[in-house]
Protein backbone atom coordinates (compact mmCIF):
# COMPACT_ATOMS: atom_id res chain seq x y z
CA UNK A 1 0.00 0.00 0.00
CA UNK A 2 2.95 2.45 0.73
CA UNK A 3 4.10 1.52 -2.85
CA UNK A 4 0.86 2.57 -4.35
CA UNK A 5 0.79 6.09 -2.01
CA UNK A 6 4.70 6.38 -3.36
CA UNK A 7 3.65 5.84 -6.69
CA UNK A 8 0.90 8.58 -6.38
CA UNK A 9 2.89 10.99 -5.47
CA UNK A 10 5.50 10.16 -7.75
CA UNK A 11 3.29 10.62 -10.76
CA UNK A 12 1.89 13.76 -9.21
CA UNK A 13 5.21 15.32 -9.14
CA UNK A 14 6.26 14.35 -12.87
CA UNK A 15 3.12 15.23 -13.86
CA UNK A 16 3.48 18.51 -12.58
CA UNK A 17 6.47 19.69 -15.07
CA UNK A 18 3.60 19.23 -18.00
CA UNK A 19 1.30 21.15 -16.81
CA UNK A 20 4.01 24.02 -15.42
CA UNK A 21 5.34 24.17 -19.02
CA UNK A 22 2.05 23.97 -20.36
CA UNK A 23 0.82 27.15 -18.02
CA UNK A 24 4.37 29.03 -19.51
CA UNK A 25 3.46 28.71 -22.79
CA UNK A 26 -0.04 29.67 -22.65
CA UNK A 27 1.20 33.04 -21.25
CA UNK A 28 1.81 35.22 -24.41
CA UNK A 29 2.06 38.08 -21.85
CA UNK A 30 5.28 35.91 -19.83
CA UNK A 31 6.73 35.40 -23.25
CA UNK A 32 6.87 38.65 -24.56
CA UNK A 33 7.97 39.74 -21.03
CA UNK A 34 10.96 37.33 -21.47
CA UNK A 35 11.55 39.27 -25.07
CA UNK A 36 11.32 42.22 -23.72
CA UNK A 37 13.66 41.49 -20.66
CA UNK A 38 16.50 40.26 -23.69
CA UNK A 39 15.62 43.58 -25.23
CA UNK A 40 16.62 45.33 -22.02
CA UNK A 41 19.27 43.11 -22.36
CA UNK A 42 21.33 43.85 -25.66
CA UNK A 43 20.82 47.44 -24.98
CA UNK A 44 22.52 47.24 -21.80
CA UNK A 45 25.37 45.57 -24.25
CA UNK A 46 25.02 49.11 -26.26
CA UNK A 47 23.73 46.55 -29.20
CA UNK A 48 21.01 49.03 -30.39
CA UNK A 49 20.08 47.52 -34.45
CA UNK A 50 19.59 44.32 -33.03
CA UNK A 51 17.39 45.92 -30.26
CA UNK A 52 15.59 47.80 -32.95
CA UNK A 53 14.96 44.31 -34.81
CA UNK A 54 13.09 42.83 -32.09
CA UNK A 55 11.27 45.83 -31.19
CA UNK A 56 10.41 45.96 -34.74
CA UNK A 57 9.25 42.36 -34.88
CA UNK A 58 7.09 42.46 -32.30
CA UNK A 59 5.24 44.96 -33.70
CA UNK A 60 1.74 45.69 -32.23
CA UNK A 61 1.22 43.99 -29.64
CA UNK A 62 -1.91 45.27 -27.88
CA UNK A 63 -2.28 48.62 -25.99
CA UNK A 64 -1.04 46.99 -22.54
CA UNK A 65 2.47 47.12 -23.95
CA UNK A 66 2.56 49.69 -26.44
CA UNK A 67 3.83 52.41 -23.92
CA UNK A 68 6.83 49.93 -22.69
CA UNK A 69 7.42 49.49 -26.72
CA UNK A 70 7.17 52.76 -27.59
CA UNK A 71 9.81 53.46 -24.74
CA UNK A 72 12.03 51.66 -25.47
CA UNK A 73 12.18 52.22 -29.22
CA UNK A 74 12.48 55.88 -28.69
CA UNK A 75 15.37 55.05 -25.96
CA UNK A 76 17.35 53.02 -28.39
CA UNK A 77 16.90 55.70 -31.24
CA UNK A 78 18.25 58.33 -28.59
CA UNK A 79 21.20 56.07 -28.13
CA UNK A 80 21.40 56.16 -31.91
CA UNK A 81 21.43 60.00 -31.83
CA UNK A 82 18.07 58.94 -34.12
CA UNK A 83 16.76 62.00 -32.28
CA UNK A 84 13.64 62.72 -35.11
CA UNK A 85 12.68 59.19 -34.71
CA UNK A 86 13.01 59.24 -30.72
CA UNK A 87 10.65 61.90 -29.73
CA UNK A 88 7.97 60.50 -31.92
CA UNK A 89 8.42 57.19 -29.74
CA UNK A 90 9.06 58.40 -26.82
CA UNK A 91 6.38 61.20 -26.46
CA UNK A 92 3.77 58.15 -27.46
CA UNK A 93 4.21 57.00 -24.29
CA UNK A 94 0.93 57.46 -22.16
CA UNK A 95 0.41 59.20 -18.82
CA UNK A 96 -0.26 55.67 -16.69
CA UNK A 97 3.22 54.31 -18.00
CA UNK A 98 5.66 54.51 -14.91
CA UNK A 99 7.74 56.04 -17.71
CA UNK A 100 5.99 58.76 -18.79
CA UNK A 101 8.30 61.71 -17.16
CA UNK A 102 11.46 59.79 -18.80
CA UNK A 103 9.80 59.70 -21.77
CA UNK A 104 8.72 63.37 -22.36
CA UNK A 105 11.09 64.82 -20.87
CA UNK A 106 13.43 63.37 -23.04
CA UNK A 107 11.39 63.37 -25.76
CA UNK A 108 11.66 67.56 -25.78
CA UNK A 109 14.95 67.37 -25.17
CA UNK A 110 15.05 65.55 -28.45
CA UNK A 111 13.12 68.00 -30.18
CA UNK A 112 14.67 71.06 -28.48
CA UNK A 113 18.11 69.48 -30.32
CA UNK A 114 17.14 68.83 -33.55
CA UNK A 115 15.81 72.42 -33.88
CA UNK A 116 12.29 71.86 -32.98
CA UNK A 117 11.55 74.66 -30.14
CA UNK A 118 7.93 75.41 -30.25
CA UNK A 119 7.41 72.00 -30.84
CA UNK A 120 9.48 71.25 -27.73
CA UNK A 121 7.57 73.99 -25.93
CA UNK A 122 4.31 72.86 -26.42
CA UNK A 123 5.40 69.13 -24.88
CA UNK A 124 6.92 70.53 -21.81
CA UNK A 125 3.70 72.66 -21.08
CA UNK A 126 1.74 69.96 -21.34
CA UNK A 127 3.58 67.63 -18.67
CA UNK A 128 1.53 67.57 -15.61
CA UNK A 129 3.62 68.34 -12.74
CA UNK A 130 2.97 68.81 -9.27
CA UNK A 131 3.77 72.64 -7.87
CA UNK A 132 7.33 72.37 -5.77
CA UNK A 133 8.33 69.08 -7.07
CA UNK A 134 11.32 68.34 -8.64
CA UNK A 135 9.57 67.92 -12.19
CA UNK A 136 8.34 71.66 -11.76
CA UNK A 137 11.61 72.60 -11.27
CA UNK A 138 13.04 70.61 -14.32
CA UNK A 139 10.50 71.76 -16.70
CA UNK A 140 11.31 75.50 -15.62
CA UNK A 141 15.09 74.40 -16.55
CA UNK A 142 14.33 73.27 -20.06
CA UNK A 143 11.78 75.87 -20.65
CA UNK A 144 14.49 78.30 -19.99
CA UNK A 145 16.62 76.60 -22.15
CA UNK A 146 14.88 76.69 -25.03
CA UNK A 147 13.98 80.44 -24.27
CA UNK A 148 17.81 81.02 -24.65
CA UNK A 149 17.99 78.80 -27.54
CA UNK A 150 15.65 80.75 -29.39
CA UNK A 151 17.54 83.65 -27.82
CA UNK A 152 13.91 85.21 -26.32
CA UNK A 153 15.38 86.84 -22.94
CA UNK A 154 11.90 87.90 -21.61
CA UNK A 155 10.40 84.30 -21.88
CA UNK A 156 14.11 82.91 -19.88
CA UNK A 157 13.44 85.70 -17.18
CA UNK A 158 10.03 84.33 -16.72
CA UNK A 159 11.19 80.97 -15.82
CA UNK A 160 14.71 81.70 -13.85
CA UNK A 161 12.75 83.50 -11.70
CA UNK A 162 11.90 80.19 -10.25
CA UNK A 163 15.13 78.48 -10.44
CA UNK A 164 15.07 77.33 -6.69
CA UNK A 165 18.45 75.67 -6.40
CA UNK A 166 16.99 73.04 -4.30
CA UNK A 167 17.39 70.03 -6.01
CA UNK A 168 20.63 68.95 -6.38
CA UNK A 169 20.23 67.38 -9.80
CA UNK A 170 20.10 70.85 -11.53
CA UNK A 171 21.49 73.09 -9.38
CA UNK A 172 25.03 73.42 -11.50
CA UNK A 173 23.00 73.53 -14.58
CA UNK A 174 20.85 76.53 -13.05
CA UNK A 175 23.79 78.49 -12.68
CA UNK A 176 25.00 77.83 -16.04
CA UNK A 177 21.96 78.73 -17.96
CA UNK A 178 22.35 81.87 -16.02
CA UNK A 179 25.91 82.61 -17.05
CA UNK A 180 24.80 81.56 -20.75
CA UNK A 181 22.30 84.49 -20.55
CA UNK A 182 25.25 86.56 -19.62
CA UNK A 183 26.97 85.45 -21.98
CA UNK A 184 24.05 85.88 -24.62
CA UNK A 185 23.61 89.62 -23.20
CA UNK A 186 26.96 91.31 -23.61
CA UNK A 187 27.84 89.02 -26.99
CA UNK A 188 28.99 91.79 -29.13
CA UNK A 189 27.57 90.46 -32.66
CA UNK A 190 29.57 92.06 -35.46
CA UNK A 191 28.27 93.05 -38.62
CA UNK A 192 29.01 91.77 -41.98
CA UNK A 193 27.97 94.84 -43.74
CA UNK A 194 30.26 96.82 -41.45
CA UNK A 195 33.65 94.05 -41.75
CA UNK A 196 32.91 94.88 -45.50
CA UNK A 197 33.07 98.48 -45.58
CA UNK A 198 35.99 98.23 -43.15
CA UNK A 199 37.91 95.97 -45.32
CA UNK A 200 37.10 98.59 -48.01
CA UNK A 201 38.44 101.01 -46.18
CA UNK A 202 41.29 99.21 -45.23
CA UNK A 203 41.95 95.72 -46.50
CA UNK A 204 41.93 92.85 -43.71
CA UNK A 205 40.48 95.44 -41.30
CA UNK A 206 37.13 93.46 -41.75
CA UNK A 207 38.67 90.03 -40.77
CA UNK A 208 40.36 92.36 -37.44
CA UNK A 209 37.21 93.22 -36.73
CA UNK A 210 35.43 89.91 -36.91
CA UNK A 211 38.17 88.64 -34.46
CA UNK A 212 40.63 86.52 -37.05
CA UNK A 213 43.23 89.39 -36.68
CA UNK A 214 46.24 87.17 -38.04
CA UNK A 215 43.84 86.25 -41.36
CA UNK A 216 43.95 90.55 -41.49
CA UNK A 217 47.19 91.13 -41.14
CA UNK A 218 48.32 88.35 -43.82
CA UNK A 219 45.24 89.97 -46.32
CA UNK A 220 46.59 93.14 -45.23
CA UNK A 221 49.69 92.40 -46.80
CA UNK A 222 48.73 90.21 -49.82
CA UNK A 223 47.04 93.19 -51.20
CA UNK A 224 49.45 95.95 -50.49
CA UNK A 225 51.85 93.84 -52.34
CA UNK A 226 49.47 93.23 -55.10
CA UNK A 227 49.12 96.89 -54.84
CA UNK A 228 52.95 97.87 -54.49
CA UNK A 229 53.59 95.55 -57.57
CA UNK A 230 50.19 97.12 -60.18
CA UNK A 231 52.57 100.64 -58.37
CA UNK A 232 55.60 99.79 -59.79
CA UNK A 233 54.64 98.46 -63.68
CA UNK A 234 52.20 101.41 -63.91
CA UNK A 235 55.49 103.74 -62.98
CA UNK A 236 57.47 101.89 -65.59
CA UNK A 237 55.37 101.33 -68.38
CA UNK A 238 52.04 103.58 -67.95
CA UNK A 239 48.59 103.08 -67.35
CA UNK A 240 48.17 100.50 -70.95
CA UNK A 241 51.15 98.61 -70.53
CA UNK A 242 49.87 94.87 -70.41
CA UNK A 243 51.79 94.04 -67.12
CA UNK A 244 50.23 96.66 -65.35
CA UNK A 245 46.67 95.71 -66.35
CA UNK A 246 47.29 92.17 -65.86
CA UNK A 247 48.88 93.32 -62.12
CA UNK A 248 45.96 95.87 -61.63
CA UNK A 249 43.17 93.31 -62.55
CA UNK A 250 44.67 90.61 -59.98
CA UNK A 251 44.99 93.25 -57.34
CA UNK A 252 41.33 94.64 -58.06
CA UNK A 253 40.21 90.50 -57.53
CA UNK A 254 41.80 90.44 -54.47
CA UNK A 255 40.64 93.46 -52.97
CA UNK A 256 36.77 92.77 -53.96
CA UNK A 257 37.65 89.06 -52.80
CA UNK A 258 39.16 90.76 -49.47
CA UNK A 259 35.87 92.68 -48.98
CA UNK A 260 33.45 89.33 -49.10
CA UNK A 261 35.62 87.21 -47.02
CA UNK A 262 35.74 89.78 -44.58
CA UNK A 263 31.93 89.68 -44.43
CA UNK A 264 32.11 85.80 -44.28
CA UNK A 265 34.42 86.00 -41.88
CA UNK A 266 31.68 87.60 -39.56
CA UNK A 267 28.92 85.49 -40.59
CA UNK A 268 31.42 82.86 -39.79
CA UNK A 269 32.31 83.84 -36.59
CA UNK A 270 28.95 84.43 -35.35
CA UNK A 271 27.77 81.30 -36.07
CA UNK A 272 30.43 79.70 -34.25
CA UNK A 273 29.80 81.68 -31.42
CA UNK A 274 25.90 80.79 -31.94
CA UNK A 275 26.75 76.90 -32.25
CA UNK A 276 28.72 77.07 -29.48
CA UNK A 277 26.24 78.53 -27.34
CA UNK A 278 23.89 76.42 -28.56
CA UNK A 279 25.89 73.28 -27.84
CA UNK A 280 26.19 74.59 -23.91
CA UNK A 281 22.92 75.42 -23.56
CA UNK A 282 21.83 72.03 -25.14
CA UNK A 283 24.64 70.08 -22.71
CA UNK A 284 23.27 71.86 -19.46
CA UNK A 285 19.41 70.41 -20.37
CA UNK A 286 20.88 67.10 -21.08
CA UNK A 287 22.39 66.79 -17.56
CA UNK A 288 19.44 67.22 -15.33
CA UNK A 289 17.75 64.21 -17.42
CA UNK A 290 20.42 62.04 -17.42
CA UNK A 291 20.72 63.26 -13.68
CA UNK A 292 16.84 63.00 -12.28
CA UNK A 293 16.00 59.79 -14.39
CA UNK A 294 19.07 57.71 -14.72
CA UNK B 1 7.30 -7.38 -4.15
CA UNK B 2 4.93 -6.92 -7.29
CA UNK B 3 4.31 -3.29 -6.03
CA UNK B 4 8.02 -2.83 -5.15
CA UNK B 5 8.78 -4.03 -9.50
CA UNK B 6 6.10 -1.60 -10.56
CA UNK B 7 7.51 1.15 -8.29
CA UNK B 8 11.06 1.03 -9.89
CA UNK B 9 10.12 0.26 -13.22
CA UNK B 10 7.73 3.26 -12.92
CA UNK B 11 10.41 5.36 -11.65
CA UNK B 12 13.14 4.44 -14.46
CA UNK B 13 10.66 5.14 -16.86
CA UNK B 14 9.65 8.35 -15.65
CA UNK B 15 13.61 9.57 -15.18
CA UNK B 16 14.69 8.33 -18.57
CA UNK B 17 11.69 9.63 -20.46
CA UNK B 18 12.36 13.22 -18.96
CA UNK B 19 16.31 13.36 -19.04
CA UNK B 20 15.75 11.77 -22.73
CA UNK B 21 13.92 15.49 -23.11
CA UNK B 22 16.09 17.55 -21.01
CA UNK B 23 19.01 15.96 -23.66
CA UNK B 24 16.88 16.65 -26.71
CA UNK B 25 16.22 20.34 -25.63
CA UNK B 26 19.64 21.19 -24.97
CA UNK B 27 20.33 19.38 -28.44
CA UNK B 28 18.13 21.77 -29.82
CA UNK B 29 18.88 24.58 -28.30
CA UNK B 30 21.62 25.75 -31.25
CA UNK B 31 18.73 24.92 -33.81
CA UNK B 32 17.41 27.78 -34.66
CA UNK B 33 20.26 30.08 -34.51
CA UNK B 34 22.26 27.37 -36.79
CA UNK B 35 19.46 27.46 -39.37
CA UNK B 36 19.75 31.19 -39.85
CA UNK B 37 23.53 31.08 -40.03
CA UNK B 38 23.34 28.31 -42.48
CA UNK B 39 21.10 30.57 -44.29
CA UNK B 40 22.93 33.59 -44.28
CA UNK B 41 20.78 35.59 -42.25
CA UNK B 42 23.60 36.41 -40.43
CA UNK B 43 22.09 39.32 -38.16
CA UNK B 44 19.15 37.82 -37.32
CA UNK B 45 21.79 34.54 -36.04
CA UNK B 46 24.10 36.63 -33.95
CA UNK B 47 20.66 37.76 -31.96
CA UNK B 48 19.52 33.88 -31.87
CA UNK B 49 23.62 33.35 -30.53
CA UNK B 50 22.83 35.87 -27.77
CA UNK B 51 19.58 35.10 -26.60
CA UNK B 52 21.19 31.69 -25.96
CA UNK B 53 23.89 33.63 -23.67
CA UNK B 54 21.29 35.51 -22.19
CA UNK B 55 18.62 32.07 -21.27
CA UNK B 56 21.04 29.52 -20.53
CA UNK B 57 22.70 29.00 -17.35
CA UNK B 58 25.09 26.51 -18.53
CA UNK B 59 28.56 28.55 -18.61
CA UNK B 60 29.64 25.98 -21.45
CA UNK B 61 26.77 26.69 -23.37
CA UNK B 62 26.88 30.19 -23.09
CA UNK B 63 30.82 30.10 -24.50
CA UNK B 64 30.15 27.78 -27.43
CA UNK B 65 26.66 30.37 -28.47
CA UNK B 66 29.27 33.11 -27.72
CA UNK B 67 32.14 31.45 -30.39
CA UNK B 68 29.28 31.16 -32.85
CA UNK B 69 28.20 34.69 -32.43
CA UNK B 70 31.17 35.66 -33.42
CA UNK B 71 31.10 33.47 -36.70
CA UNK B 72 28.09 35.80 -37.65
CA UNK B 73 29.51 38.70 -36.48
CA UNK B 74 32.52 38.24 -38.60
CA UNK B 75 30.54 37.04 -41.43
CA UNK B 76 29.14 40.13 -41.34
CA UNK B 77 32.52 41.83 -41.22
CA UNK B 78 31.94 43.40 -37.50
CA UNK B 79 35.55 42.17 -36.17
CA UNK B 80 35.20 45.11 -33.34
CA UNK B 81 31.55 44.18 -32.22
CA UNK B 82 32.67 40.49 -32.16
CA UNK B 83 36.16 41.31 -30.12
CA UNK B 84 34.04 42.73 -27.39
CA UNK B 85 31.51 39.93 -27.68
CA UNK B 86 34.26 37.55 -26.97
CA UNK B 87 35.86 39.45 -24.37
CA UNK B 88 33.19 38.13 -22.23
CA UNK B 89 34.33 34.41 -22.52
CA UNK B 90 38.08 35.26 -21.72
CA UNK B 91 37.44 34.45 -17.90
CA UNK B 92 36.04 31.00 -18.95
CA UNK B 93 38.15 28.04 -17.48
CA UNK B 94 35.91 25.20 -18.40
CA UNK B 95 37.03 22.69 -21.39
CA UNK B 96 40.40 23.15 -22.83
CA UNK B 97 39.28 23.00 -26.63
CA UNK B 98 36.88 25.73 -25.74
CA UNK B 99 38.99 27.96 -23.90
CA UNK B 100 42.12 27.34 -26.43
CA UNK B 101 39.07 28.35 -28.98
CA UNK B 102 38.06 31.42 -27.30
CA UNK B 103 41.93 32.77 -26.68
CA UNK B 104 42.25 32.31 -30.77
CA UNK B 105 38.99 33.85 -31.56
CA UNK B 106 39.36 37.01 -29.54
CA UNK B 107 43.37 37.17 -31.00
CA UNK B 108 42.02 36.87 -34.90
CA UNK B 109 38.84 39.61 -34.11
CA UNK B 110 41.44 41.90 -32.15
CA UNK B 111 44.18 41.65 -35.55
CA UNK B 112 41.06 42.30 -38.31
CA UNK B 113 40.03 44.85 -35.71
CA UNK B 114 43.09 46.81 -35.81
CA UNK B 115 44.54 45.56 -31.98
CA UNK B 116 47.39 43.74 -32.88
CA UNK B 117 49.06 44.74 -30.03
CA UNK B 118 46.07 42.77 -28.02
CA UNK B 119 45.98 40.36 -30.47
CA UNK B 120 49.33 39.53 -30.09
CA UNK B 121 49.39 39.56 -26.14
CA UNK B 122 46.62 36.77 -26.05
CA UNK B 123 48.50 34.75 -28.67
CA UNK B 124 51.55 34.96 -26.26
CA UNK B 125 48.86 34.23 -23.06
CA UNK B 126 47.64 31.22 -25.51
CA UNK B 127 51.24 29.87 -25.81
CA UNK B 128 51.72 30.23 -22.01
CA UNK B 129 48.01 28.39 -21.04
CA UNK B 130 48.70 25.41 -23.85
CA UNK B 131 52.26 24.95 -24.42
CA UNK B 132 52.49 23.41 -27.87
CA UNK B 133 49.07 24.29 -29.21
CA UNK B 134 50.17 23.16 -32.77
CA UNK B 135 48.00 24.29 -35.25
CA UNK B 136 49.21 25.79 -38.25
CA UNK B 137 45.98 28.59 -37.79
CA UNK B 138 47.64 29.79 -34.45
CA UNK B 139 51.08 29.74 -36.21
CA UNK B 140 49.63 31.89 -39.34
CA UNK B 141 47.83 34.61 -37.07
CA UNK B 142 50.64 35.01 -35.32
CA UNK B 143 52.83 35.42 -38.33
CA UNK B 144 50.46 37.79 -39.27
CA UNK B 145 50.51 39.94 -36.09
CA UNK B 146 54.06 40.20 -36.35
CA UNK B 147 54.17 41.35 -39.34
CA UNK B 148 51.88 43.91 -38.33
CA UNK B 149 54.09 44.97 -36.05
CA UNK B 150 57.18 45.02 -37.91
CA UNK B 151 58.50 42.31 -35.28
CA UNK B 152 60.98 41.08 -37.76
CA UNK B 153 63.47 39.40 -35.69
CA UNK B 154 60.58 37.42 -33.58
CA UNK B 155 58.82 36.86 -36.91
CA UNK B 156 62.02 35.21 -38.38
CA UNK B 157 62.20 32.62 -34.72
CA UNK B 158 58.51 32.46 -34.96
CA UNK B 159 58.47 31.26 -38.84
CA UNK B 160 61.86 28.68 -38.16
CA UNK B 161 59.66 27.44 -34.82
CA UNK B 162 57.10 26.50 -37.41
CA UNK B 163 58.85 25.22 -40.01
CA UNK B 164 60.76 22.90 -36.92
CA UNK B 165 57.40 21.25 -36.03
CA UNK B 166 55.97 20.50 -39.16
CA UNK B 167 58.89 20.37 -41.79
CA UNK B 168 60.93 17.43 -41.00
CA UNK B 169 63.03 18.08 -44.32
CA UNK B 170 65.89 20.53 -43.08
CA UNK B 171 66.75 21.57 -46.91
CA UNK B 172 62.84 22.73 -46.80
CA UNK B 173 62.98 25.04 -43.84
CA UNK B 174 66.35 26.62 -44.77
CA UNK B 175 64.81 27.17 -48.24
CA UNK B 176 61.82 28.98 -46.59
CA UNK B 177 63.65 31.02 -44.07
CA UNK B 178 65.87 32.19 -47.16
CA UNK B 179 62.84 33.03 -49.44
CA UNK B 180 61.39 35.40 -46.37
CA UNK B 181 65.28 37.03 -45.57
CA UNK B 182 65.03 37.70 -49.46
CA UNK B 183 61.72 39.21 -48.95
CA UNK B 184 62.60 41.29 -46.01
CA UNK B 185 65.97 42.64 -47.28
CA UNK B 186 64.57 43.52 -50.14
CA UNK B 187 61.90 45.20 -48.28
CA UNK B 188 64.22 46.77 -45.91
CA UNK B 189 66.37 48.06 -48.88
CA UNK B 190 63.10 49.97 -50.31
CA UNK B 191 62.21 51.15 -46.58
CA UNK B 192 65.61 53.24 -46.19
CA UNK B 193 64.12 56.33 -47.72
CA UNK B 194 64.36 59.43 -44.99
CA UNK B 195 62.31 62.17 -44.88
CA UNK B 196 64.63 64.35 -43.45
CA UNK B 197 67.13 63.50 -45.68
CA UNK B 198 64.56 64.53 -48.34
CA UNK B 199 63.91 67.55 -47.39
CA UNK B 200 68.00 68.43 -46.80
CA UNK B 201 68.53 67.51 -50.42
CA UNK B 202 65.71 70.01 -51.82
CA UNK B 203 67.20 72.23 -49.45
CA UNK B 204 70.50 72.25 -51.62
CA UNK B 205 69.36 71.49 -54.85
CA UNK B 206 65.90 72.28 -56.08
CA UNK B 207 63.68 68.91 -56.88
CA UNK B 208 66.12 66.78 -55.82
CA UNK B 209 64.36 65.57 -52.86
CA UNK B 210 61.13 64.28 -54.85
CA UNK B 211 63.83 62.96 -57.07
CA UNK B 212 65.03 60.64 -54.05
CA UNK B 213 61.54 59.95 -52.86
CA UNK B 214 60.67 58.32 -56.03
CA UNK B 215 58.42 61.21 -57.15
CA UNK B 216 60.42 62.44 -60.43
CA UNK B 217 57.28 63.77 -62.02
CA UNK B 218 56.72 66.31 -58.90
CA UNK B 219 60.50 67.01 -58.63
CA UNK B 220 60.80 68.47 -62.57
CA UNK B 221 57.71 70.65 -61.31
CA UNK B 222 58.81 72.26 -58.38
CA UNK B 223 62.66 72.87 -60.14
CA UNK B 224 61.18 74.44 -62.87
CA UNK B 225 58.66 76.35 -60.89
CA UNK B 226 61.58 77.75 -58.91
CA UNK B 227 63.74 78.41 -62.08
CA UNK B 228 60.50 80.29 -64.29
CA UNK B 229 60.15 82.65 -61.34
CA UNK B 230 63.63 83.65 -60.44
CA UNK B 231 64.03 83.97 -64.10
CA UNK B 232 60.54 86.20 -63.66
CA UNK B 233 62.44 87.91 -61.19
CA UNK B 234 66.02 88.72 -63.11
CA UNK B 235 63.67 90.08 -66.09
CA UNK B 236 61.92 92.28 -63.84
CA UNK B 237 64.94 93.54 -62.07
CA UNK B 238 66.80 93.95 -65.34
CA UNK B 239 63.71 96.33 -66.72
CA UNK B 240 63.87 98.11 -63.53
CA UNK B 241 60.53 97.10 -61.86
CA UNK B 242 62.22 96.58 -58.25
CA UNK B 243 59.06 96.57 -56.45
CA UNK B 244 57.50 94.34 -58.92
CA UNK B 245 60.11 91.80 -59.23
CA UNK B 246 60.34 91.74 -54.97
CA UNK B 247 56.78 90.40 -54.63
CA UNK B 248 56.17 88.88 -58.13
CA UNK B 249 59.43 87.32 -58.68
CA UNK B 250 61.28 86.87 -55.26
CA UNK B 251 57.53 85.92 -53.57
CA UNK B 252 56.48 82.70 -55.90
CA UNK B 253 60.18 81.48 -55.72
CA UNK B 254 59.84 81.60 -51.69
CA UNK B 255 57.08 79.73 -52.26
CA UNK B 256 58.17 76.57 -54.37
CA UNK B 257 61.40 77.18 -52.21
CA UNK B 258 60.42 76.81 -49.21
CA UNK B 259 57.02 74.29 -50.50
CA UNK B 260 59.43 72.07 -52.50
CA UNK B 261 61.53 71.42 -49.22
CA UNK B 262 58.48 70.32 -47.39
CA UNK B 263 56.64 68.63 -50.27
CA UNK B 264 60.24 66.33 -50.45
CA UNK B 265 59.51 65.13 -46.71
CA UNK B 266 56.22 64.52 -47.06
CA UNK B 267 56.29 62.36 -50.31
CA UNK B 268 59.03 60.20 -48.84
CA UNK B 269 57.14 59.64 -45.80
CA UNK B 270 54.10 58.92 -48.03
CA UNK B 271 56.27 56.22 -50.26
CA UNK B 272 57.51 54.83 -47.10
CA UNK B 273 54.49 54.07 -45.65
CA UNK B 274 53.34 52.45 -48.99
CA UNK B 275 56.18 50.29 -49.52
CA UNK B 276 55.74 49.24 -45.99
CA UNK B 277 52.55 48.21 -46.84
CA UNK B 278 53.72 46.31 -49.71
CA UNK B 279 56.44 44.52 -47.81
CA UNK B 280 53.71 44.04 -44.94
CA UNK B 281 51.12 42.46 -47.84
CA UNK B 282 54.36 40.17 -49.52
CA UNK B 283 55.22 38.93 -46.07
CA UNK B 284 51.67 38.11 -45.20
CA UNK B 285 51.16 36.04 -48.75
CA UNK B 286 54.45 34.70 -48.19
CA UNK B 287 52.68 32.97 -45.08
CA UNK B 288 49.87 32.28 -46.72
CA UNK B 289 51.95 30.37 -49.20
CA UNK B 290 53.80 28.36 -46.18
CA UNK B 291 50.85 27.52 -44.37
CA UNK B 292 49.75 26.11 -47.54
CA UNK B 293 52.72 24.22 -48.57
CA UNK B 294 52.53 22.93 -44.71
CA UNK B 295 49.27 21.50 -45.06
CA UNK B 296 49.93 19.98 -48.23
CA UNK B 297 53.03 18.27 -46.53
Amino acid sequence: MKYCIALIVLLLVFSFFPVQAALRLDGQDQELRTELDFILHLITREDYDASLYLLERIGDAGRDWSDSLNFLSGWVMYRQKNLELSANKLLKVGKESPVFYKSHFFGAYNLAHIGQHQEAQKVLYNIPVASGSMHEALRCLQLSGLALLQNDLDEYFKYSMSFVGEHHVMVEQERNMESHRRRLEEARTPSPLVAGMLSAAVPGLGRIYAGKTSEGIISFLYVAALGFTSYDFYRGGGAKSPMFIISAGVTGLFYAGNIAGSAVAVRRKNQEFRYEMEQRILFDMHIPLRNAFN
Amino acid sequence: MKWNNVFCLTCIFLCATHSIEKLSAAEDVFEKANTLFADGYYFEAAIEYERIIFLSESPEVRVQSNLKKAESLKQLGSFGRARSDLQRSLNYRGNDSLRLEVLYQFAFCSFMAGFSFEAYATLLHLRNVFKEPHEHRIYLLESLVLTDLMHWEDLRNHLQNWMVNYAENESWTQKTLQAYDDILDKGLRALEIDPERAGILSTFLPGSGQFYAGEAGWGILNAFSQLASLAAFGVMVYNGYYIASFFAGLGPFQSFYFGGIRQAGDLATKNKNSRLNELQTALAQFFFEVEAGLLDY
